[in-house]
C-alpha cells in the first residue's frame, strides 16, 4: 500500500465576477471568495491518479485559518482522500515559506496514524504567493528526494521506486522531458501542464466510481477532518509563524512600465479594409 | 486485452437508455461518450414525450427510469399548451393544437439536454456499475474491426483497444459508426431538417405571465408563415423553467435550393413582433470610460462584473417562487419587499456610480444547431450491421409530421428494443446478423413509432383538422381547400387517408410539405384573420461572431473535418448554410476554419466528417 500526502492551499478566487480590489489596487480579501488554489487542484489530480492506478491511501494537509477547511473539502472531492488535516493556530500567522514548511513537515509525519508517507504531492506555486518555495523547503525538512515540474508519475511497487517525467526548461529549447527514477519516499511538485493519462476502460470506470465516492465523502468532510494547533502538532514556536520566518518584506513596488520606442497604430472595429492594410506590413516581418 | 459484453457508442438520451435497460437486464455494458461530460454535445429542440398508442406498445422514459421519473428528473416544464401561429408582418393568427399534442400522450416535458442527460447518466451508471460496466467520457471511437477469430475490436483516440461482443451505435444523426461500416449512406439534404436554436433567459415568473401558464405548466409555440423566409419548416418556442428554447427547423433541401443563413432564419423569428414581445427583457449594458488608465478600467470592470452578477442572481431568485423561498430560508432576506429594496439599491448604484444603462432587448445564452432526421424519409430499413445495432438519430429515426415532432421518445423506445435483442443474444451467445440484427429489426418494425414513420394516422389527422376548423376553407387556397373539405368529412377522410397511405409518403410529401403549406397558406391566413401586434421595441440579435464567442470550446488544433473537394457545388452552399460560418470563399475555392464548428454535421455529406477527438470541440451548457 502506497501512502500519499497532498499539501494544498486556500487561495483567493481571481476569476472575474468573484475578485475584489481595494481602491489602492491591493486585493480586498474580505470581499473575495477563497477557493482551493488551482495548482493545489492539479496536485490533487496527480494523487487521485495514484489511488486509481496503485490503490494508494491519501491524506491531505493544509495550513491556514479555520475557514481553510473549505480547501480541504474541495481537495477531497478531487482525491477521495481518506483523511484531511488542518493546521490552524494564531501563532502560525505571518509565516513565510520556511515557517510554513516547518508546520507542514510536522503535519506530514503525523498523517495516516504516523505511517510513513511515500509520496508527497504539492502544487507548483500558489496563485497569491508565486514563490514556489514551500514545496522544496518542506521536502528538505522531511529529508525527501525532491522532484519538481513533474508531468507524469508511475510507481514501481516491487522496487519501491517512482519513475517520473519532468518538464525541463532550457534556454533555446522548449519542452524537454526528462525521465527520472528515485527511491521512495519522494516529494513531488506537479507541473501546471500535468494531466492524468487514464488509458484503459477499467481505469476510467474506477475514476468515475471513486469520483462519485469522493463527492459523497466531501459532503461529510468533517468526518474525515483532523484539526491541529501548535501544541497538538508539537512544533517549536520559535520555528513557526512570524518568529520562524527569516523573510522580511520590506516594501512592495509596482514594476515600472517600459518606455515604448516604437509607434503603434491602433485599428479598431471590424473594418475589413483596415485589417487588410496590416497584412503588407506584417509580411516582411514574417518572411 | 480488456473485454466487455456490450459497448454503447454515444451518451445521448438514447445511448443512456440502452445502458440503463441493458444493465437492468443484468448485462454488462460500457457507454463511450466523446464529450468531456455526458450532455455537453447534445442539442434538442423539443419535448420529451411519454406515449400510449392505441395499437401496440412503446417503451417510455418512465419504463426505463422508474415510475418516479417525473418527480426526480430535472425536467423543465410540463407542456400543457401547444399553439400554432401563422405569421405575416405584424399580423398573427393563432390555433390551439393542444388536443393534437395530447393525442395518445401520457406527458410531454420541455427539456434541456445538458441537465437531463447528466441525470440519466447518474442513474444509468449506478445500474451499470452493478454489472461491471459504466460510462466513460472524453473518448472518441475511431474505428471498429473484426479480427479473423471474429473478435470485435474497438479503437479509440484515447484508450488502448478493447474487445466487445456487441455494439449499440447511438452516435447520433452523423453516426460515424454508420459511415465507418458502410451500414448506411450519409443522409442527403432531402432526408434531414436543419435546426438552429438559441436559449433565451427570462425570470421564471415573467415566463409564466407572458405565456399564461402557472408554475407547474409549460407552453410550446410553433410558427409558420413569413417567419420561414419562404422555406419549408418553421419556428418554435418552448418554455423551460427560467429560459426559453427558441429555434428554426427547416427541411435541409429547401435551404439548399435557396440558401439562407441559419442565423438569419432564427433572427427572423426573434424579430417577429409577437415573438419579440414574448422574449423582451431588461438588459444591462456596461460602458467603461476608455479615457481612464488601463488599471482603473480593469478595476472598474472587476467591481462592475461582480455587482452585475449579484444583481442578476438576486433578480432571478426574486422573480421565482422557489428562489424567494430559498433566499428567505437561508436567512438572507426576510421577505419579498426586502429583496426588491436590495435590487433597487443595486440598480441605483449601477446607474449612478458606474454609468450602467438598462435597455430593452433580450438575452441569449447559447446558440446551437443540429440536423434532425426525418424518419419518413431516412429511417434505416436494416438498422444493423454485423453485431452492431443502430438506434435513434443514428438509425435516422424521428417523427416529423406537420406539428408533430418527436425524437427523444423514439430513441428511448429503440434503445429498449436493441437492449432486448442484445440481451437475448448474450444468453444464446449468438451475435450473428440473422439472429440478433434481424430480431432487432422485427422488434423495431413492431414499434408504433415505426408505423407513424410509414403512414398517416387517421385519428391524429382528425384531431388536427378539428383544431383548424376556425379557418374558412376558401382562404386555404383551391388545392388545399378541396383536400381540407374531404378530410373534414368523416367518411371521406377514411378513404382519402387509405388512398394516401397506399400511395406512400414518398408520393404525398411533395404535396403536404410544400412552400404552400408552410409559407403561403399561413401568410394568407394571418393576413386575413390575424391579430395586429404593435411591437414596443426592436430586438437586436447578436451577430454570428458574438454568438460563437459566447460558446465554450475546447479547441482541437487538428480539424475533425477534412475538405476534399473545395470546389464542389455542395460546399459553396455551405458558405451560407453553416450555422457558424466555418466556410468561406478564397480564390474560387471553399476554405474551412473548423474552430467555430458546433458539430451539427450540416457539411458532413460533402466532406470527410468525424466527431472531434475526446473532450475536444464545442461544449454546450444547455443543449
Amino acid at each position: 500500500m502506497v501512502n500519499v500526502a497532498v499539501i494544498v492551499k486556500l487561495e483567493p478566487d481571481f476569476s472575474e465576477g468573484n475578485v475584489s480590489y481595494n481602491p489602492d489596487g491591493t486585493l480586498n480579501r474580505a470581499e473575495t471568495k477563497s477557493i482551493l488554489g488551482p495548482h493545489s487542484a492539479i496536485a490533487c489530480n496527480a494523487a487521485f491518479y495514484t489511488k486509481i492506478t496503485y490503490g494508494s491511501r491519501i491524506s491531505i494537509g493544509t495550513m491556514g485559518p479555520p475557514i481553510a477547511d473549505s480547501a480541504l473539502k474541495q481537495a477531497q472531492e478531487l482525491t477521495d482522500a481518506d483523511e484531511m488535516n488542518l493546521y490552524s493556530d494564531r501563532i502560525f500567522a505571518g509565516a513565510d515559506t520556511l515557517a510554513t514548511a516547518e508546520v507542514l513537515r510536522s503535519g506530514i509525519v503525523k498523517m495516516l496514524d504516523g505511517n510513513k508517507i511515500d509520496i508527497v504531492f504539492s502544487g507548483h506555486r500558489a496563485s497569491d504567493g508565486e514563490t514556489g518555495q514551500t514545496g522544496p523547503q518542506t521536502a528538505w525538512k522531511l529529508g525527501y528526494t525532491f522532484l519538481g515540474n513533474v508531468i507524469e508519475v508511475n510507481i514501481d511497487l516491487e522496487r519501491n521506486y517512482v519513475i517520473v517525467k519532468r518538464l525541463v526548461m532550457l534556454q533555446g529549447f522548449d519542452g524537454i522531458v526528462e525521465e527520472v527514477e528515485a527511491p521512495l519516499p519522494v516529494f513531488i511538485t506537479v507541473d501546471p501542464s500535468y494531466s492524468p493519462n487514464y488509458r484503459t476502460i477499467y481505469q476510467r470506470l474506477a475514476f468515475a466510481k471513486y469520483r462519485k465516492e469522493a463527492i459523497a465523502r466531501a459532503n461529510n468532510y468533517k468526518q474525515f477532518l483532523k484539526i491541529y494547533d501548535s501544541k497538538s502538532l508539537g512544533v517549536d514556536p520559535k520555528f513557526v509563524g512570524l518568529p520562524g520566518s527569516p523573510t522580511i518584506v520590506y516594501r512592495v513596488e509596482k514594476i515600472p512600465k517600459a518606455k515604448a520606442s516604437r509607434k503603434a497604430q491602433l485599428i479598431e472595429g471590424q473594418d475589413i479594409d483596415a485589417i487588410k492594410s496590416i497584412v503588407p506590413k506584417l509580411r516582411p516581418i514574417v518572411s | 486485452m480488456e473485454t466487455f459484453d456490450v459497448a454503447i457508442v454515444g451518451g445521448g438520451s438514447t445511448g443512456l437508455a440502452a445502458l440503463k435497460h441493458l444493465s437492468d437486464l443484468g448485462k454488462q455494458a460500457v457507454l463511450i461518450e466523446a464529450g468531456p461530460q455526458v450532455g455537453t454535445k447534445n442539442v434538442s429542440g423539443g419535448i420529451l414525450y411519454s406515449k400510449r398508442p392505441r395499437n401496440g406498445k412503446v417503451h417510455n422514459v418512465e419504463d426505463v427510469y422508474g415510475s418516479d421519473f417525473e418527480a426526480s428528473a430535472p425536467l423543465e416544464r410540463h407542456i400543457s399548451k401547444y399553439i400554432l401561429h401563422a405569421t405575416s408582418g405584424n399580423k398573427i393568427f393563432t390555433l390551439d393544437l393542444t388536443p393534437a399534442h395530447e393525442y395518445q400522450t401520457n406527458f410531454g416535458y420541455s427539456v434541456l439536454l445538458n441537465k437531463l442527460n447528466s441525470w440519466f447518466a447518474s442513474v444509468a451508471s449506478e445500474s451499470a456499475e452493478k454489472q461491471g460496466g459504466g460510462i466513460v467520457t472524453g473518448v472518441h471511437v475511431r474505428d471498429i474491426q473484426w479480427s479473423n477469430e471474429n473478435k470485435t475490436l474497438i479503437h479509440t483516440d484515447e484508450l488502448e483497444e478493447f474487445q466487445v461482443k456487441a455494439i449499440i451505435a447511438a452516435d447520433g444523426v452523423n453516426s460515424e459508426i454508420a459511415y465507418l461500416t458502410g451500414a448506411r449512406q450519409k443522409f442527403s439534404p432531402n432526408e434531414v431538417y436543419q435546426g438552429v436554436k438559441v436559449v433565451i433567459r427570462l425570470p421564471e415568473e415573467t415566463i409564466e405571465e407572458r405565456f399564461e401558464i402557472d408554475t407547474s405548466e409549460g407552453a410550446a409555440h410553433l410558427f409558420a408563415g413569413d417567419v420561414t423566409l419562404n422555406h419549408i419548416g418553421g419556428g418554435f418556442i418552448y418554455t423551460n423553467r427560467d429560459t426559453l428554447s427558441l429555434g428554426a427547423v427547416y427541411h435541409y433541401e429547401s435551404l439548399f435550393s435557396k440558401p439562407t443563413e441559419p442565423s438569419t432564419l432564427v433572427n427572423a423569428l426573434i424579430q417577429n413582433p409577437f415573438v419579440s414581445e414574448l422574449i423582451k427583457d431588461e438588459v444591462i449594458t456596461i460602458d467603461i470610460d476608455r479615457e481612464l488608465s488601463k488599471e482603473e478600467q480593469l478595476r472598474k470592470r472587476f467591481a462592475l462584473t461582480k455587482l452585475v452578477k449579484t444583481f442578476e442572481e438576486l433578480r432571478y431568485s426574486c422573480y421565482s417562487s422557489s428562489g424567494r423561498t430559498r433566499l428567505i430560508d437561508s436567512g438572507k432576506f426576510k421577505n419579498f419587499e426586502e429583496m426588491k429594496a436590495k435590487l433597487d439599491s443595486i440598480r441605483q448604484e449601477l446607474i449612478e456610480k458606474y454609468n450602467t444603462k438598462f435597455v430593452t432587448n433580450y438575452v441569449e445564452l447559447e446558440y446551437s444547431a443540429k440536423l434532425v432526421p426525418d424518419g419518413k424519409r431516412c429511417r434505416m430499413k436494416k438498422p444493423y450491421h454485423r453485431n452492431i445495432l443502430f438506434v435513434g438519430d443514428a438509425a435516422g429515426r424521428g417523427i416529423f409530421i406537420g406539428p408533430r415532432i418527436e425524437g427523444l421518445n423514439v430513441g428511448i423506445d429503440d434503445a429498449v428494443r436493441a437492449s432486448l435483442a442484445i440481451s437475448r443474444s448474450i444468453d444464446k451467445n449468438n451475435f450473428a446478423e440473422d439472429y440478433m440484427g434481424q430480431y432487432y429489426t422485427s422488434l423495431v418494425e413492431q414499434s408504433p413509432y415505426t408505423r407513424d414513420m410509414k403512414e398517416i394516422d387517421k385519428e391524429y389527422l382528425k384531431i388536427f383538422l378539428e383544431s383548424t376548423k376556425s379557418i374558412p376553407k376558401e382562404i386555404v387556397g383551391s388545392r388545399y381547400g378541396f383536400i381540407f373539405k374531404i378530410m373534414s368529412s368523416g367518411k371521406l377522410r377514411g378513404l382519402a387517408v387509405g388512398i394516401a397511405n397506399l400511395l406512400g409518403y414518398e408520393k404525398i410529401l411533395p404535396l403536404v410539405e410544400s412552400e404552400e403549406t408552410y409559407v403561403q397558406v399561413p401568410i394568407e391566413v394571418a393576413l386575413k384573420l390575424g391579430k395586429k401586434i404593435d411591437p414596443s421595441y426592436t430586438p437586436v440579435p447578436p451577430s454570428i461572431e458574438e454568438r460563437v464567442a459566447r460558446l465554450r470550446y475546447n479547441d482541437d488544433p487538428i480539424s475533425h473535418i477534412i475538405v476534399r473537394e473545395p470546389e464542389s457545388e455542395f460546399l459553396r452552399k455551405l458558405v451560407v448554410l453553416c450555422p457558424t460560418r466555418c466556410y468561406y470563399h478564397e480564390d474560387n475555392k471553399v476554405m474551412l476554419q473548423h474552430e467555430g464548428c458546433i458539430e451539427c454535421g450540416s457539411c458532413a455529406k460533402g466532406t470527410e466528417w468525424r466527431h472531434p477527438r475526446g473532450e475536444k470541440g464545442v461544449i454546450f451548457n444547455y443543449g
